[in-house]
């Protein structure tokens, strides 16, 4: 089989780090090739290599079996090869065809720019590969998922005939995931050839042909994926077993711990964000919240931790109305919080580490006295974090936050938040972004913190993590709860529909 | 070798050390800087820095004028440095110096004839001190409620209060001999103390500068020991972080600025009622203190200790110029150019600390890289 | 390419440095030093008349001579300018203006070997007295005679309208030049046949030397009103009030300025080619002379030491230049004329306000 693209022992270093060692990977005409490996193992690295935004430092390019040279991406562009960014690059107010040929703009007597044709030739591409785009409407105004398929228009507008998908299922709900897959196979029926570089294994499963497995920037090697489990797979990339159920005992809800009725929340935007919205959350249950991103989570986390303030409705800790404490107060009633962006609000990356272990507490004895901080107390404080989350840091608590990585930092922020041995565990996001080792780790805590009997409001836009995690599940759309549900009493299709608007029992 | 570590529970070994190298990196630049400049006008850089040197510690008057000339500027860069640590930008320094100053001039020709000295120098000082602060305290709250960029708003305030001394002095404090400037304050008024003055005679070296130092022990353990410091550095370095954890941030800004304004006003006391004995209104610029303020704050690294060194430097190059000039026939006009160069040189230079920093990382991972391929091989 | 360029400009550069530098030798056994008052030495004013004078003479004595610029205006940082030059070997020490008084009072005490000449003003304790050491001359000038000469100047030239008067701050010796600006004004309508009036608005003291922008405006609101000339003892101010004046000159308007302290004609030229002015004449102040005369007395072991002097017409320490483009022959003649007169003591001008306006 001819090979479309071929990378040989492509090497690539940045400061401290070699992002990729001896890279070779080859992409089969007709082929979908995954691209596997945790956050950092160098597969984003490696994809824009070749769609030449880096130089390697070592290794030889073969496209179609000819060596090139590809120093910047118009001339990936001319050689074929397009890419679908995991952040759309894309104008707001521009439409459909604008966006498409910018700068490839056609030009007629020289000057004005032909977009009449552009769109003609855009809405043939779109039939043809049934991705069911209008080519005059505004991206501002369509969903994310078509957004992506403006993206994939642009690199067949511009003939590319290997695509490259970044995590292109990040942003997706599952039932918009399934027509992407659809997508994907019409795309190699009419010859095209994929990488697709994910750290989900079922999707790979679903669509892939052979998979490319990186871990720190080495190839594991690569296996035929009809032939391969996933546990396989899943070994292959972390480097050791891994298991994906996560064990937990029917949970035994206790009192209510949480009650939020009615509650209206203005979003950022001065709209409302959350509208009308009740939910209670017992003691010793992890109540999962399911949703596309943006339809009022960071809303109802902000309203419920004291960072934004209310239109109406009443938020109860324990039976008594919290609605107008501020965000300290609530900490001190019982309210811990595993923020969702962990460098924004979770910790102050300049400070050490045992210093961001006391961030809520510092205030407090024996932390401080008279308004002077106890450091030996704040150490031995960190040091017993440090030591239970099993935090990695080169100088220990002594370490910058800044220093650490990613799901040490995570690791920190979960243990300080359990640490306050909360009522109530607000927990958003709390593996976004981190390795499978991790994953297994956090989530083990959080299913400890509701056996203790601790009520954990869980937030996630990984649909997996809330199925697996929660006890119970409530879906929200458009800033109303849609949906709550059982979590063995439901599935994936199910929630996967509510998260998009239609209520358990309509019918799509 | 086993790391040291301070009470904060940091380890000292490499931080302050390479902060410390990096400024002295800094003045090095600044001074080859002005070297290049005096070699451009036909001047012997050696000569030319040795009596600079000279003229900043050749006897007791000129190390008294050294440390007088610094004074203020302890206090300027101080206020900078603090406000910098919280996050905030104070370019303030020069009007919260003249409120403060104008307070301490009015209130010492008020009271002088009235109060004992210690009740006098007391309520001038902190008469200058609530001034300064309650100055940049218009521009914290015009920060923290009404999102004000404290640059735009303390700049501004610098103007107002320039206006506002100009006013103030002439038309309730003028000298009835000289229209453009203040009534002179009686020496029971002023922060000169004959003991000091007789310590370094000649030199207005005055209290101002244990008052300055004291502010300095003060501020540091306030930024490293205290609660407050942790509150304010946590919103200086992460605001978002800071409001999660429930800490009052607009609290904080103003606090800070106010904090900042304080430091500033102070330097007003100790430049016109310890250095000078009066106000002049005859100037049409801001006092310099303000902007070399941020200088000595950059060349500090924004840490006390820091502050005390870069201020003592410029203070000793304020000083040592005109010695300079008058030996060398430099013209003033090219002393003050080579002054600046090496100032503001050495104050840029802290700058590019980060693309050094940046570089010897990389330097270091290619070094590594190589050894590692030679292992291999 | 460029590199040679430089270097070679620098070289240049180096050479001609170098060899200014070599011209000052020393002869004498004296070093002169002067301080400056805010502003530079090319102030067309003060600054830069004291310099002249002091370079005249130590060029003719082959003197050393050097200037500083303080680091501010405080006392202390005069006094520090002072022990620098003291220090350095400069013990001949120049002090232009009124601000010097209480550091020249501390510094005549301090370094007793040392002379020191203050110009307008005398040294002053913390009290406010005067208290001139034997090794410092006070000088004064009689601004209100070289305004009166100025005024009387005016006034023939132009014979009738309007005149108005710009000062920097409200200090003695500006206000000395105005009340004799308006007194020689007065002389000459009442004796000389002319009809100038001066309105009472438009006698302004705009509260400093620097501000050149408020110096136009002011300059060009009088002018709006009907004033032709300006008499401005302003500083930078006046240069503000030049520009005005070039500017309406340009556009074919009357506007006339009266320079101060030094002959301002050259900066009021407006026509480069036929060598036209806006400024009718200047009200001078031998400042160049007295520092000059200072040096030369010493040299000759004659320093008034302890003495206030004043300079005044009968001394040739005030008037107007000796050559006036802009002046008629009559007109130079009439003050010729007021001159004499001056100096026999027959005409006397006040040197305080009396009934003048401001």
């Amino acid at each position: 089989m001819e090979n479309i693209v071929e990378m040989r022992n492509i090497r690539k270093e940045f400061p401290g780090i070699v992002a990729n060692d001896n890279v070779s990977i080859e992409l089969r005409k007709g082929e979908v090739h995954a691209l596997l490996g945790e956050n950092g193992a160098g597969k984003s690295t490696l994809m824009s290599i070749l769609f030449g935004l880096y130089q390697p430092e070592q290794g030889e390019i073969f496209i179609r079996g000819k060596k090139v040279r590809i120093t910047d991406p118009n001339v990936a562009n001319e050689l074929g090869i397009g890419m679908v960014h995991q952040h759309f690059k894309l104008v707001h107010n521009f439409t459909v065809t604008q966006n498409i040929i910018l700068g490839r703009e056609s030009k007629r007597f020289g000057f004005v720019v032909d977009e009449k044709s552009a769109s003609r030739r855009i809405r043939a591409l779109s039939e043809r590969y049934a991705l069911n785009v209008n080519p005059d409407a505004k991206i501002e105004d369509i969903s994310v998922g078509m957004q992506q398929r403006v993206e994939i228009l642009k690199m067949l507008y511009r003939d590319a005939e290997a695509l490259i998908f970044d995590e292109p299922t990040s942003v997706l709900t599952p039932q918009e995931i399934h027509e992407l897959m659809k997508i994907m196979r019409n795309l190699i029926d009419e010859g095209k050839s994929i990488i697709l570089i994910t750290h989900k294994l079922r999707e790979i499963k679903e669509i892939a042909d052979r998979c490319t497995v990186l871990r720190r920037g080495r190839v594991i090697g690569t296996v035929d994926v009809a032939s391969t489990t996933e546990a396989r797979m899943a070994e292959m990339m972390v480097g050791r077993e891994v298991s994906f159920k996560v064990d937990k005992k029917p949970a035994v809800p206790g009192d209510v711990v949480l009650k939020i009725e009615g509650l209206n929340v203005l979003s950022a935007r001065k709209v409302l964000g959350l509208t009308d919205f009740s939910l209670e959350v017992r003691a010793g249950e992890i109540v999962g919240v399911a949703g596309v991103d943006g339809n009022g989570q960071s809303e109802l986390v902000e309203a419920v931790t004291g960072m934004r303030s209310v239109e109406s409705g009443t938020i109860r800790l324990r039976g008594r109305d919290i609605t107008k404490q501020g965000v300290r107060e609530r900490i001190r009633e019982g309210i811990a919080h595993i923020p969702e962006d962990r460098h924004k609000h979770g910790l102050v990356l300049d400070y050490t580490v045992q210093e961001n272990m006391i961030l809520e507490t510092y205030d407090q004895k024996p932390f401080s006295n008279h308004g002077l901080l106890d450091f030996p107390e704040i150490r031995k404080y960190a040091e017993c974090i440090v030591e239970a989350f099993d935090v990695r840091a080169g100088e220990g608590v002594d370490s910058l936050a800044r220093s650490l990585s990613g799901g040490n930092q995570q690791k920190a922020i979960v243990g300080r938040e359990i640490e306050l041995d909360p009522d109530l565990l607000v927990a958003v996001q709390p593996t976004r972004g981190l390795d499978v080792g991790a994953i297994e780790y956090i989530h083990k805590r959080l299913v400890e913190q509701r056996d203790s009997g601790k009520a954990v409001l869980l937030v996630s836009l990984e649909l997996d993590e809330i199925l697996n995690l929660s006890d119970r599940i409530v879906v929200v759309s458009h800033g109303a709860l849609i949906g709550d549900v059982q979590a063995d009493e439901t599935d994936e299709n199910e929630v996967g529909l509510m998260m998009t608007g239609i209520r358990k029992g309509e019918s799509a | 070798m086993t790391p040291k570590v301070d009470p904060a529970g940091r380890t000292r070994r490499w931080t302050i050390p390479k902060k410390y190298v990096n400024s002295l990196f800094a003045v090095l630049l600044g001074l080859i800087a002005g070297a290049f400049f005096m070699l451009a006008i036909g001047r012997n850089p050696f000569v030319g820095y040795f009596y600079l040197f000279k003229g900043g510690v050749m006897n007791l008057k000129y190390i008294g004028q050294t440390l007088a000339t610094s004074t203020p500027l302890i206090l300027t860069g101080l206020s900078v440095a603090f406000a910098f640590r919280t996050g905030l930008f104070n370019i303030g320094a020069a009007g919260q110096m003249l409120m403060g100053g104008l307070t301490a001039i009015g209130l010492a020709l008020t009271f002088e004839h009235m109060l004992p000295r210690g009740i006098l120098l007391a309520v001038i000082v902190l008469g200058s001190i609530v001034a300064g602060g309650l100055w940049a305290l218009i521009a914290g709250v015009l920060k923290a409620r009404f999102n004000v960029n404290e640059v735009v708003a303390t700049i501004m305030l610098n103007w107002i209060a320039f206006w506002t001394v100009k006013y103030g002095v002439y038309a309730f404090f003028r000298d009835p001999q000289q229209e453009t400037q203040s009534k002179a304050i009686d020496a029971v008024a002023s922060l000169k103390a004959p003991w000091l003055t007789s310590l370094f005679p000649g030199s207005y070296i005055n209290l101002g500068l244990f008052l300055s130092l004291i502010a300095l022990v003060i501020i540091a353990l306030v930024l490293d020991k205290t609660t407050l410091g942790y509150e304010l550095k946590a919103v200086g370095f992460n605001r978002s972080a800071a409001e999660y954890a429930g800490i009052k941030v607009n609290r904080g800004v103003i606090l800070s600025m106010t904090i900042a304004g304080m430091l500033a006003g102070l330097a007003g006391a100790t430049y016109w009622t310890g250095y000078s004995s009066n106000m002049q209104i005859d100037t049409s610029s801001l006092p310099s203190q303000g902007l070399d303020g941020i200088a000595v704050a950059l060349l500090g690294t924004n840490s006390p200790v820091g502050v005390l060194f870069a201020a003592v430097f410029f203070g000793m190059l304020q000083s040592g110029k005109g010695f300079m000039t008058a030996v060398t026939g430099i013209p003033p006009e090219i002393a003050d150019t080579i002054i600046a160069t090496v100032i503001y040189f050495a104050a840029a230079a802290v700058l590019i600390e980060r693309v050094l920093d940046a570089w010897r990382k990389r330097r270091a991972s290619k070094a590594l890289a190589a050894t590692k391929k030679g292992g291999e091989e | 390419m460029t590199l040679r360029r430089t270097l070679l400009t620098l070289l240049i550069l180096l050479v001609s440095v170098s060899t200014l530098v070599a011209c000052s030798g020393t002869s004498a056994n004296f070093k002169v030093g002067m301080v400056t008052d805010s502003g530079t030495i090319d102030d067309k004013s003060f600054n830069q008349g004291t310099w002249e004078g002091v370079v005249q003479a130590a060029t003719e004595l082959k003197i050393d001579k050097n200037y500083l610029k303080p680091a501010g205006t405080t006392e202390a940082d005069y006094l520090a300018s002072i022990g620098n030059l003291y220090d350095a070997g400069f013990k001949f020490i120049v002090c232009p203006g009124y601000k010097f008084s209480s550091a020249i009072y501390k510094a005549q005490t301090q370094y007793k070997d040392a002379k020191f000449v203050l110009i307008d003003a005398q040294p002053t304790d913390a009290d406010g007295n005067a208290v001139v050491a034997t090794n410092t001359v006070a000088i004064f000038f009689a601004e209100h005679q070289s305004g009166f000469l100025a005024g009387v100047a005016s006034a023939v030239e132009l014979k009738t309208g309007e005149f108005g008067f710009i000062g920097g701050m409200e200090i003695p010796a500006v206000q000395r030049y105005n009340w004799g600006f308006q007194q020689g004004v007065a002389y000459a309508n009442a004796n000389l046949g002319t009809t100038i009036t001066i309105k009472a608005e438009n006698v302004i003291y705009q509260g400093t030397f620097s501000d050149v922008a408020g110096g136009q405006q002011l300059a060009a609101t009088m002018f709006d009103k009907g004033v032709t000339a300006i008499f401005c003892a302003a500083g930078g101010v006046g240069v503000g009030a030049i520009n005005e004046a070039k500017t309406r000159a340009t556009q074919g308007k009357t506007a006339w300025i009266i320079g101060v302290d030094v002959d301002q004609f050259a900066d009021g030229i407006y026509d480069t080619t036929n060598n036209k002015s806006i400024v009718l004449t200047s009200a001078l102040k031998g400042i160049k002379t007295a520092a000059y005369d200072m040096i030369i007395d010493q040299k000759d072991g004659k320093f008034p030491g302890g003495q206030t002097l004043t300079f005044d017409a009968s001394n040739d320490g005030v008037g107007i230049p000796a050559t006036n483009p802009n002046l008629s022959a009559a007109t130079t003649t009439a003050v010729a004329g007021v001159l004499a007169k001056l100096k026999a003591g027959t005409i006397t001008v006040a040197s305080t306000q009396g009934d003048l306006i401001k």
